[in-house]
């Protein structure tokens, strides 16, 4: 095979242009004449009875044209029943708008319609709910207590989700042990932030009975299933444009009730309707995540190797399930031992509901495993006064070790975690960082260095979800397109909200046809013109987008070049390719022009068909659908180095290394921006973003003057360092990533900050990391 | 609403304009075709609607429009080099300063403003100045290194 030519290349995107001359279409610079604008009234409790909904004031507004609840929906939409056939998850129902109570601070309980925003806001105002305030649950322990209000009235003890694991044999792993080491990891609230807040824009044509959808959504294809399903409409019957989207971050994949709403109300009044989430609502009722805690004990022998380890791992959904309830979570549990080599396993997972937000996944949505596995391999290295990198290397999977199956049956075929940690801590000079670190301690000085070995699983196949007993597919199908003038394009069903793929799937399928990739047009986020795809989640878009647009391009190659060797004369087409769109023939030891173009090739595929090899069909396209192996992993090691003011408690970050292995490479400079982009949304979770909620169960947190995200002081220069070695089972090589990062920093800087007030005996097993709280364990210690 | 009649002057086009006192300048401008003032928070923190009045960078969602009576106010769609991209587009371009895109346009309007003033500018001021607009992709490194660039291209040309 020829040395790649599209693929690799750091090509600066070509989706640039009319973003940074403020010619992007995101969801409200689509003009659609006539449409009503929409606002939600939503609840100011956690939890209460509604009793009654007068709307009258609302609807004598001057401008409103309607405003509906729940029971007039009730026979236009179905509800959503989450009923997953896996033991230990409760089937869960989710109807449209609330209509007997309200279970959290921002559940929408009406809907007013006018000609305006401003007018719609101002009759909001006026629907009048009378609610009975129930008891609210703000907490798991909360959730969990003896004699507990019941968030939904079907859940037993708010206990949504419990499974049980074990592999190996955990029992007599502990009673070998020279050492059980214990620890606890806390992680907060968070939320997704996308700068472009959720929307919804609704024509629907009743001539034709035909619904568009305009929705900045990162899984086009599947939203359209969700609504045809919901609205009683056939999927042919719904059309899902997915415009420019201002981030997304997993808060844009699952159709949540907004959107349905808005849909209905469509078709409903027969007039276009438009609703965009500003930001309180963005902060408050959109989608929450992360609030999650694991206490682990691990069996060591004495020189620290990991003999054995039982994880309980307890998640916080919120007031309803958008997703499965135990989806999450047991990947957590699944992935959990990373890259250490793990025999004896058992884990233990319980979801809890509550009167908060719901839940759902956001970029590393199994992102504190890293931390957890990390944060062992400290609390193994303090337990035994060693280091914590030669813990590490004691405990860590080498290259003699693979093909590994882990001991909750995942394949490791690729990783390189030895090499990427080595690779790192030669970056920093671990061995003088340590030195510097001690004398600067003898200085009084609040210094550590944080290190987090990351295994990323990127790109889940269709056995993954069959094995895991989730819904789904891990396939992705992609239609490469040549047109009589030889003009290329490539369709696929993901969309991006800022990855690049309009550059990479270019990339990708001019790697595959034999053309440069600034002649491929790259067609996504529209349900009529590309192929049904899963949709961008995880990090699949490289491995199985890229994947499956690679291959389609090569199968189109496999046409172009056998109608060449039809038009050369020649009885097969081997010895001919196509390079950048020129068709080659060996000749001598290498290869010369042939003097057909891939324009002559599809002049006569679509004008002169008789001029093909009999019986080839006409035209030139290829539709190809892949499906990953099981799970593909990247991988990649982090260290964090800090320094943490004694009197503000500010934590400064004074170096930031990533050693990754991202495989096979599409677009360097697109991987650089996801791995700095994935960074610095785990350190600015780490530590300053939080969703509070107090004890009533009332949002705190409801502006971006009080959900704190780091910005460009806050946060580091990011070195990396490159240490790819190609996967072995997938086009290419592609690895896939985009969500290590997350899972990397969060767990580097904990450990760092731990590292920093050890010796002032705090204990850090609990996010975030604000400088007042930090300052008051300083003090207290001090006390102490 | 009342209404009140107010002339605004946008990328040096001139509007008679009747608005209610309430609306908001992002609305206006947006109203008025200029979609490249995003909105993000509406209550001035994340900076995705930064325009210029006056030369000034301010957040249009935290302006009434019948405030800016007068004032000559710039936004994106103002930039550019004929139709192509300036030397700080380009630049973002290059080094991979954005992703969504959609913190962009108000990020260039700032910095637009900045590199009007000032020749040279380390790193530590480029962040001070930068950590005004909230970015959820990139990590602020390549927008940092992107202003770089443009200044060295600048002096390099002069």
């Amino acid at each position: 095979m020829s040395e790649p030519r599209a693929v690799g290349r750091a090509l600066p995107r070509t989706e640039d242009r009319r973003f940074l001359l403020g010619q992007g279409r995101y969801l409200d610079d689509i003009t659609i004449p006539g449409a009503l604008e929409v606002c939600f009234v939503r609840s100011p409790h956690a939890h209460a009875e509604i009793r009654a909904i007068d709307t009258a004031a609302a609807r004598a507004l001057p401008g409103v044209v309607a405003v509906i609840t729940g029971a007039d929906l009730a026979g236009e939409i179905t509800t959503l029943r989450m009923a997953p056939a896996i033991t230990g998850v409760r089937p869960t129902e989710i109807a449209p708008l609330p209509s007997d109570k309200v279970r959290f601070v921002g559940d929408p309980v009406a809907c007013v319609i006018a000609c305006d925003r401003y007018v719609a806001e101002d009759a909001a105002e006026l629907v009048e709910v009378d609610y009975v305030p129930l008891p609210a649950i703000a907490s798991m322990a909360g959730a969990a207590a003896e004699d507990a209000a019941l968030v939904d009235a079907t859940v037993p003890h708010n206990l949504v989700a419990e499974e049980s694991f074990s592999a190996g044999d955990p029992e007599g792993a502990f009673r070998r042990a020279a050492q059980v080491v214990e620890a606890r990891f806390v992680q907060h609230r968070q939320t997704h932030l996308p700068i472009e807040t959720r929307g919804i824009a609704c024509v629907f044509d009743p001539g034709r009975e035909h619904l568009t959808v305009h929705t900045g959504n990162q899984a086009p294809h599947p939203l359209r299933t969700a609504l045809a399903a919901r609205l009683g409409l056939s999927e042919s019957q719904i059309t899902v444009i997915s415009p420019d989207v201002g981030g997304g971050f997993g808060q844009k994949i699952a159709l949540l009730r907004e959107e349905l709403v808005v849909a209905a109300l469509a078709r409903r009044l027969g007039r276009p309707v438009r609703w965009r989430e500003d930001r309180l609502e963005n902060l408050l009722a959109s989608l929450h995540a992360r609030e999650e805690t694991v206490t682990v004990q691990a069996a060591v022998d004495g020189l620290g190797r990991l003999l054995g380890l039982r994880a309980r791992i307890e998640a916080d959904m919120g007031a309803y399930c958008f997703f499965p309830a135990n989806y999450m979570m047991r990947v957590v549990g699944m992935i959990l031992p990373g890259p250490y080599r793990l025999r004896d396993y058992a884990f233990d997972l319980r979801v809890h509901l509550t009167n908060k937000c719901p839940a759902g996944p956001m970029r590393a949505p199994m992102a504190i495993t890293s931390w957890v596995m990390e944060g062992t391999m400290d609390a193994i290295a303090r337990a035994l006064d060693a280091d914590p990198v030669e813990i590490r290397r004691r405990n860590l999977l080498e290259d003699a070790d693979l093909p590994y199956v882990t001991a909750t049956g995942e394949r490791y075929h690729s990783i390189s975690s030895r090499g990427t940690m080595e690779a790192a801590l030669d970056g920093l000079d671990y061995v003088a960082f340590r030195a510097a670190q001690a004398e600067r301690r003898d200085r009084g000085e609040l210094v550590g260095l944080g290190i987090c070995n990351v295994v990323e699983s990127t790109t889940y196949g269709s056995a993954f979800y069959k094995a895991a007993g989730i819904p789904g597919s891990g396939h992705e199908t992609a239609t490469v397109k040549v047109e009589p003038s030889g003009a290329c394009s490539v369709a696929v069903g993901l969309m991006t909200s800022g990855q690049g793929y309009e550059t990479t799937l270019a990339q990708a399928a001019a790697e595959g046809l034999g053309v440069d990739p600034g002649a491929v047009r790259v067609l996504i986020g529209n349900t009529d013109i590309a192929p049904y795809g899963m949709g961008a989640r995880g990090s699949r878009g490289a491995a199985a987008g890229g994947g499956a647009a690679y291959l389609a391009g090569r199968r189109l190659q496999e046409k172009v070049l056998a109608i060449a060797a039809h038009l050369l004369n020649r009885n097969s087409s081997d010895g001919l390719a196509l390079e950048a769109g020129h068709v080659m023939q060996r000749a001598g030891g290498g290869l010369q022009p042939s003097g057909l173009t891939l324009a002559d090739i599809a002049r006569v595929a679509f004008l002169d068909p008789l001029g093909l090899p009999d019986g080839m069909e006409p035209g030139l396209h290829v539709t190809t659908s892949y499906d990953p192996p099981p799970m593909t992993y990247s991988n990649s090691t982090h260290l964090c180095a800090i320094a943490v003011d004694r009197v503000t408690g500010m934590v400064r970050i004074e170096r930031y290394l990533a050693a990754h292995d991202s495989g096979t490479v599409i677009n360097p400079l697109v991987v650089e921006g996801q791995l700095h982009g994935a960074i610095a949304m785990g350190l600015s979770g780490a530590l300053f973003e939080e969703l509070v909620y107090d004890d009533q169960g009332q949002m705190l947190s409801g502006s971006l003057a009080d959900y704190l995200i780091a910005t460009a002081t806050e946060l580091p220069a990011i070195e990396l360092i490159e240490h790819a070695r190609p996967d072995a089972m997938t086009p290419l090589g592609i690895k896939g990533m985009a969500e290590g990062g997350v899972m990397g920093s969060i767990g580097a800087v904990c450990n760092a900050v731990a590292d920093a007030l050890a010796p002032l005996g705090i204990c850090i097993d609990s996010q975030p990391l604000t400088p007042a709280r930090l300052s008051a364990l300083i003090a207290a210690a001090k006390r102490a | 609403m009342t209404q009140h009649a107010i002339t605004l002057d946008v990328d040096g086009e001139r509007y008679e304009l009747a608005v209610e006192a309430r609306r908001l300048l992002s609305d206006v401008l947006r109203d008025l075709g200029r979609t490249g003032v995003h909105v993000g928070c509406e209550h001035g923190v994340c900076g995705a609607c930064t325009v210029q009045v006056d030369g000034a960078p301010m957040r249009a969602c935290l302006l009434f429009a019948v405030q800016l009576e007068g004032q000559a106010i710039r936004t994106v769609a103002a930039l550019g080099d004929n139709g192509g991209l300036d030397g700080l587009q380009q630049a973002f371009h290059d080094v991979h300063g954005l992703q969504c895109g959609f913190c962009t346009p108000g990020l260039l309007m700032t910095l637009d403003a900045l590199l009007r003033e000032r020749a040279e500018l380390d790193e530590a001021t480029i962040r001070e100045v930068v950590s005004g607009h909230l970015c959820r992709c990139t990590g602020y490194d390549n927008i940092v290194e992107a202003v770089q660039l443009a200044l060295r291209r600048r002096a390099k040309a002069a």
